[in-house]
């Protein structure tokens, strides 16, 4: 075991950190956000003494005469079409629940999820009774945010192949407001691991599936042994988005695998330290920031 | 918000660990975590550390009505309060099922072992006598709540006092604390709360649980009793049949522990006694030190650094015991830099401000085949460091050593 001693002297400034623009119109709790009446008040808002006042910290949005303010560090917040991954904590009639990181646990409905034997089988009660033989408590899966109930409780299905259980893994937890929306969020990786962003902030990484001949609706789990080279590139992914996560540099395919070039240079365990960590990702802004412009 | 659950490998870990007998914080099997109980300024304020856990307990009373069913006697009530402060599943108000359970145990505990005499809380039989209230509010969780509430709790009562009262005929004179010095309550015993886990059906059992050991419990059986080996309060909850054997067994256990928890809090009331007869400062402030900004304490871990040169002639060790402490890192590496010349040092300092003790060996997690030939071919080499700056290296480490840390 080697143990990393640090002076707090010599640890980086916080303000060499930050490289971008200013976004502006940053509010933090209690900040006044305008004295006139005339406006209605949208959420992360409070009126105290004919002002509005801002209720969290993140940016002033306006539309129209509506004032809101969208935090920055939130609980995930579904819309429909996003893709979560999330952890099944109890089983209830006909539903699992799944803890997504949002404020209440989201619902996955049974007949929300592919059963195997066919898409359109009628869900009986015998199935009702099978639930635990598809999806048990502990299991982690992918789904897709179907709908958004009126308490905000968000319900899920897994009705396409690519979604259901997920096998062997590494799971890495970062705040949502790092994952962007985009087409895709399901990504193969040439360096031979699999990479999955949920928006609600987990994020699966996993070796590559060479054959995917036969899905039975997605609840067979590959627990063949995974091979020492796989592992260690598993590893060295989670280290990099935890890395990136940690300069909050928003996340996408693009993103990791440039970290993951410049920090082939350091062994995997290294990438834990805050010195390497801040080197790798200045290297990955200003290579994004020459593709960019 | 309800809190995040423990991913299935950290739960097969943790089981995994005490089928082996290893707990996470290295503790035995029926150890308890550092105890500290201190005093508030007021009287019948009691703050209690189990480890991370905090609890802090106040004792207030008033005079009002005694009950209908029981004129002679005063009136205690106990409420534990578990609010976002301790744990973020918590919900502030509302009870859950879990601060209901606190509740009742704690009023068991205190109310049936008849610990306070309530004859003597009478004022005036029928129409007045003090009633008592004790608060508990849980600071911090981190697992066994129960046990750090319920000293909180004996300490508070052991540490309040409540005004004098005379009585002249038919006058009855509650005295200010300025008139009179108030009287303390009258404890028959002390009745503390000790907590068993059982995890496995019952075969592997566990004292003072911490968080992570409270998630995955199967059952958990408490035990109240006072240092005089009477039995006060019993409770078994979970999905677990335990034989006859075993809850002989725990209640021996909890003889030992509840003596030694006693006597601390009788050493607690005494010097807290002894510092408010002097006029030193009592209270809290004792608890924070004047020579840092922030309240945090860790606790002091030895780690001992044995160092061997792996060599064809042979193997030799120095062996270097360190008291590491999270707060001076500073002065550490400052002691070092004028032994770092030599070879027997343990810090290398990697660039400026970064220094590492130890050097990380193979890994002894993977069981591949690949894995373990690597492994035996990497031990008969010499163990290079791998470190990121080269420049820095001192002359010392180009001696390549491997160090093992017990």
């Amino acid at each position: 075991m080697s143990v990393d001693i640090r002076l707090a002297s010599s640890r980086p400034a916080g303000a060499d950190l930050y490289h971008g623009e200013n976004p502006g119109n940053i509010v933090t709790p209690g900040d006044i956000i305008t004295a006139d009446t005339g406006f209605m008040r949208g959420h992360g808002t409070y009126m105290d003494d004919e002002c509005l006042h801002a209720s969290v910290a993140g940016t002033v949005e306006r539309v129209n005469k509506l004032i809101s303010v969208r935090p920055l560090k939130t609980r995930y917040n579904g819309e429909i079409g996003d893709v979560v991954i999330g952890r099944i904590r109890e089983l209830a009639q006909k539903r699992w629940k799944v803890e997504t990181h949002s404020r209440m646990d989201s619902v996955l409905m049974l007949s929300s999820v592919n059963l195997p034997g066919g898409e359109l089988r009628r869900r009986s009660e015998e199935d009702e009774k099978m639930m635990r033989h598809y999806l048990k408590e502990g299991d982690l899966i992918s789904a897709e945010v179907q709908n958004v109930m009126s308490d905000g409780c968000l319900s899920l299905h897994t009705r396409s192949l690519k979604y259901g259980k997920l096998g062997q893994g590494s799971l890495v937890c970062v705040s949502p407001s790092l994952v962007l929306r985009r087409k895709t969020h399901f990504h193969n990786l040439p360096i031979g691991a699999s990479i999955i962003l949920g928006n609600n902030g987990y994020i699966w990484i996993s070796p590559t599936v060479q054959d995917k001949s036969e899905e039975s609706g997605g609840y067979e789990t590959n627990l063949q042994p995974v091979s020492k080279s796989d592992r260690e590139v598993i590893a060295r992914l989670r280290n990099c988005v935890l890395a990136l996560a940690e300069c909050k540099m928003l996340l996408f395919d693009t993103c990791i695998i440039y970290t993951y070039e410049a920090s082939l240079k350091y062994p995997v365990k290294d990438l834990l330290k805050p010195e390497v960590v801040v080197e790798v990702v200045d290297l990955v802004r200003q290579r994004l920031e020459l593709e960019g412009s | 918000m309800r809190e995040t659950p423990l991913s299935n490998c950290e739960r097969e870990f943790i089981l995994n660990n005490i089928a082996q007998q290893r707990r996470l914080d290295g503790r035995n099997a029926y150890d308890y975590r550092d105890l500290r109980i201190a005093f508030g300024v007021s009287l019948g304020c009691c703050h209690v550390e189990l480890g991370k856990t905090r609890v802090l307990a106040q004792v207030s009373c008033e005079v009002g009505d005694p009950k209908q069913t029981r004129p002679h006697n005063g009136v205690l009530f106990v409420n534990v309060e578990l609010s976002p402060m301790a744990c973020p599943a918590y919900e502030q108000g509302k009870q859950s099922e879990e601060g209901i359970e606190l509740s009742r145990l704690m009023e068991r505990c205190l109310k049936e072992s008849r610990c306070l005499d309530m004859e003597s809380l009478c004022i005036v039989s029928g129409e007045k006598a003090w009633h008592v209230r004790v608060d508990i509010h849980v600071l911090n969780h981190e697992g066994n709540i129960l046990d750090c509430s319920s000293i909180a709790a004996i300490s508070a009562l052991a540490h309040f006092r409540r005004p004098d009262v005379s009585v002249h005929g038919e006058e009855i004179t509650i005295h200010t604390l300025e008139e009179r010095n108030p009287v303390p309550l009258s404890l028959h015993h002390m009745p503390l709360l000790v907590s068993f886990t059982f995890f496995s059906q019952g075969k592997y059992m566990l004292v003072d649980p911490s968080l992570k050991e409270e998630k995955v419990m199967e059952g958990k059986m408490v035990v109240g009793m006072n240092k005089h080996r009477e039995l006060c309060t019993l409770q078994v909850t979970g999905q677990m049949l335990l034989l006859k054997d075993q809850v002989l067994r725990c209640s021996s256990i909890a003889v030992t522990k509840v003596t030694k928890i006693t006597e601390l809090i009788h050493q607690a009331l005494e010097n807290d006694k002894q510092a408010r007869l002097r006029g030193d400062k009592h209270g809290f402030a004792v608890l924070v030190s004047g020579d840092k900004v922030t309240s945090n304490r860790l606790p002091t871990t030895e780690v001992s650094v044995e160092k061997t040169e792996v060599s064809m002639e042979g193997q030799s060790s120095e062996e270097d015991s360190e008291d590491q402490s999270a707060t001076n890192n500073g002065a550490d590496i400052s002691d070092k830099p004028d032994e770092s010349t030599s070879k027997s040092s343990a810090v290398h300092i990697l660039t400026k401000g970064v220094g590492m003790i130890g050097e990380g060996g193979p890994s002894t997690w993977l069981d591949l085949p690949q894995a373990i030939e690597k492994q035996q071919k990497v031990k008969k080499r010499k163990h290079r460091p791998a470190k990121a700056e080269e420049e820095e290296e001192q002359e010392s480490s180009e001696e390549e050593e491997q160090v093992i840390l017990k």
